[in-house]
């Protein structure tokens, strides 16, 4: 066991008894490279032996019971906070499940304590409830800021066609993830490849390595199968679960999150992200800004990088408009606050479930439906919304997670987030959703 | 048919052709040598816009309505070929020419600028809008006249005369023939002028979808050899492709949703090889087609003779 472990274990988790360790420790934590933990410590130290007749220790082990109980207590998404983002209503599930057809599966893996630990993971959304690959749907990509990967994407801007799963996971894991997806692609299409076209998977990443040793690559393609045969529709499990085990966001545990919205027009937008991205003071929910006023929990949860965003719809929009779609989405993604840094990979897919375009050669002609441009502007509007709310969920509903070398990303504080929302007078009647 | 962009159903050309010497107080005349060439997509007194894509490859050219075509995917207004510096007068004369016809949908007018200062006194403004009028209501479809014509009166290429050129190809689609159409002006593949380049209007009415002829567009331009782009970073390909296919609504915000038609993905590459040939004889006809000209400065530029032809024009 690692002294950062053993750190975590008496200072965090289950309370050591502080006047035993306290030298030790701190001689060891001293030398410690990683600054983080050791300006953390220093600055809790300092912090509590200003107040007069402190009870140093005391202080600490009680301060840090409450960050263990505010984190890792209940979560609960935004919406069971009372918090409401824009005027639209939800879907059933406030998840991109709302959007007929969509199914949602996740593997989780969790290895190990320390050197090593894995918390990494994988998320595939299929778009249909039938053979994606036979039946294509439109779809449009938008970089935000490139410094990330998502495969399929030259082939899907060319053809504005979506022709396989989604597939989030962690930034060394892309390669078997894809390998994954296209032997199970081309099992269930003996033809593909040969007689009929290819499919090159949509494959997109974020970099978890502050909480996985993400470089061992312990995904197998097993993992990737089992996601795709536990997809259901439904609620989404949201959180450390799935591509988003090792994610972390906005100085505190990220990763997946969903929420969708419904137009006048019976039409539903549902956003799915894995949130990687942003730090702590930037955090704004519905315009407050929140990150700046909790206390506690450390400063630093791992340099911050990437969020990938999934938009889909059953209006019938086309390529073109799609794209529209994903700038909206980049638009929901400002409203939390996140600034797209250079290292930040933020990639937007966006697609529409309306029109189903059967692989080339079947017919000359498509009939197909689409939106009047001149009346799109709600599915954008729901569009911002769910984006917005997808990645506020993430946050709230991600638990406090140790991972590699002990890195603790705590889980977002909700019942202070709650705290602080009411002092700016955001929250009124508790709606539960 | 008439091998022209024309041969699209519903497509007009327009020439305005200004040759004239205005009086200078200080010696030489002032040599206008240039015009404007329209291309109407469909009969403007509809309100209705057709899906497009514009292509603006390297170079340091103008073409106003960039945004929407680039972002909206649709196009509005006729597609106008003017020298740069005319490029304002000629897109508030398409706004009068939207006004004139009871519409204000005409917007953005699509204007694209070529440089032809060579042989005309660009800096003269020499544009009236009256004459701009007139030629876009004059617009013809059937023959389009090629050459020295149009914008195509001030344009060089490969250091002979350019101008404009036009040609068409035929497609039998599932029962139906169909049609891509293309006018070239060719102002591009001078040694001694950086500032060349290259317009290109395209037009089909196979149901293409937007993204659809961003892949042509990609194609054709693959087939463009250094023959007819020259690699000078300031030369520049500038053009849009429409399909007459899928014409919408414009005026309101219903229906929701229209009701479309899209080719298969298959045809693409039928498509692509058309458009090709058709871009590269629109390329040929500009320079066989061109007369001599006189111009600013007392510059001459003479027709491309047949020997040059082929070695320059690999087609």
């Amino acid at each position: 066991m690692s002294h950062l472990e053993k750190y975590f274990d008496f200072f965090i988790a289950k309370p050591y008894n502080w006047e035993n360790h306290a030298d030790a420790e701190l001689s060891v934590l001293s030398t410690e490279k990683n600054m983080e933990r050791r300006d953390f410590i220093r600055n809790s130290l300092l912090s509590f032996s200003l107040l007069p007749g402190t009870n140093l220790i005391g202080e600490i082990l009680q301060q840090s019971e409450k960050r263990v109980a505010a984190s890792g207590g209940k979560r609960r998404r935004l919406r069971e906070l009372g918090i409401r983002i824009g005027s639209l209503e939800p879907g059933p599930y406030n998840a991109i499940t709302d959007v007929e057809g969509i199914r949602v599966g996740q593997t989780t893996i969790i290895k190990g304590q320390g050197r090593g630990a894995v918390r990494t993971g994988v998320t595939v959304i299929l778009p249909h409830a039938d053979n994606i690959y036979e039946e294509n749907l439109f779809a449009s990509c938008f970089i935000q800021n490139g410094w990330g990967e998502m495969t399929g994407i030259a082939a899907l801007e060319n053809t504005g066609l979506l022709k396989t799963p989604v597939f989030l996971s962690g930034t060394y894991n892309v390669g078997i993830v894809l390998s994954a997806a296209t032997k199970y692609l081309c099992e269930m299409n003996p033809e593909m490849g040969d007689k009929a076209e290819m499919a090159h998977p949509v494959v997109a990443e974020c970099f978890d390595d502050f909480l996985s040793d993400t470089k061992s690559r312990q995904i197998t393609e097993a993992d990737v199968v089992k996601a795709i045969e536990s997809a259901r529709s439904g609620a989404v499990a949201e959180g450390a679960v799935g591509g988003g085990t090792g994610m972390t966001s906005f100085g505190f545990k990220g990763g997946i999150g969903t929420s969708s919205r419904r137009t006048k027009n019976h039409n539903t937008v549902g956003v799915l992200v894995m949130a990687n991205t942003a730090g702590r003071n930037q955090l704004r929910i519905d315009g407050v800004p929140v990150g700046k006023e909790i206390v506690g929990f450390g400063e630093k949860a791992g340099k911050t990088k990437s969020i990938i965003l999934l938009a889909a719809t059953d209006a019938p929009l086309l390529p073109f408009q799609l794209r529209k779609i994903g700038k909206r989405v980049a638009m929901g993604l400002a409203q939390t606050g996140a600034i797209s840094s250079t290292g930040s990979g933020d990639i937007i897919l966006a697609f529409s479930t309306a029109n189903r375009i059967p692989r080339a050669r079947q017919t000359d002609f498509h009939s197909l439906k689409g939106v009047n441009d001149l009346s799109i502007t709600p599915l954008y509007e729901a569009t911002v919304e769910a984006t917005q709310e997808a990645i506020l969920n993430a946050l709230c509903m991600a638990e406090t997670t140790v991972g590699r070398d002990g890195n603790t990303s705590y889980g977002l504080p909700v019942d202070q987030v709650e705290e602080i929302m009411k002092k700016h007078g955001r929250i009124g009647a508790k709606i539960h959703g | 048919m008439d091998n022209a962009i024309t041969d699209v159903k519903g497509v007009k050309v327009a020439h305005l052709t200004i040759e004239k010497d205005l009086p200078s107080p200080a010696g030489r005349a002032a040599a206008i040598r240039t015009g404007l060439t329209a291309v109407i997509p469909y009969p403007m007194e509809k309100a209705l816009r057709l899906f497009c894509a514009n292509l603006c490859l390297k170079g340091n050219a103008e073409m106003t309505g960039y945004e929407v075509l680039d972002d909206f995917c649709y196009l509005n207004s006729p597609v106008v070929i003017t020298n740069s510096f005319n490029v304002g007068q000629a897109y508030d004369a398409v706004l009068s020419y939207g006004f004139a016809q009871n519409r204000d949908e005409v917007w953005p007018p699509v204007i694209i600028g070529l440089n032809d200062s060579y042989l005309n006194e660009m800096t003269k403004f020499s544009f009236d809008e009256k004459e701009i009028l007139q030629a876009l209501f004059n617009a013809k479809d059937g023959k389009v006249e090629q050459g020295s014509v149009g914008v195509g009166v001030g344009l060089r290429a490969f250091d002979w005369k350019g101008g404009i050129g036009t040609s068409s190809r035929r497609l039998l689609i599932g029962g139906q023939e169909l049609t891509c159409g293309v006018l070239a002006a060719s102002n591009h593949g001078n040694s001694d002028f950086a500032e060349g380049s290259l317009s290109l209007v395209m037009a089909t009415d196979v149901p293409l979808f937007p993204h659809q002829i961003r892949q042509v567009l990609r194609a054709v331009l693959a087939g463009l050899g250094p023959a007819q782009v020259k690699t000078n970073p300031a030369e520049s390909v500038s053009g849009i492709f429409f399909s007459t296919a899928n014409a919408m609504s414009m005026a309101t915000e219903r229906p929701f949703v229209f009701d479309y038609l899209m080719i298969d993905d298959s045809w693409l590459e039928r498509i692509s090889a058309a458009c090709s040939e058709a871009v590269l004889e629109s390329i040929r006809n500009s320079l066989t087609k061109a007369t001599a000209v006189s111009g600013r400065q007392g510059r001459t530029v003479k027709p491309m003779p047949e020997d040059v032809q082929s070695k320059v024009l690999r087609i």
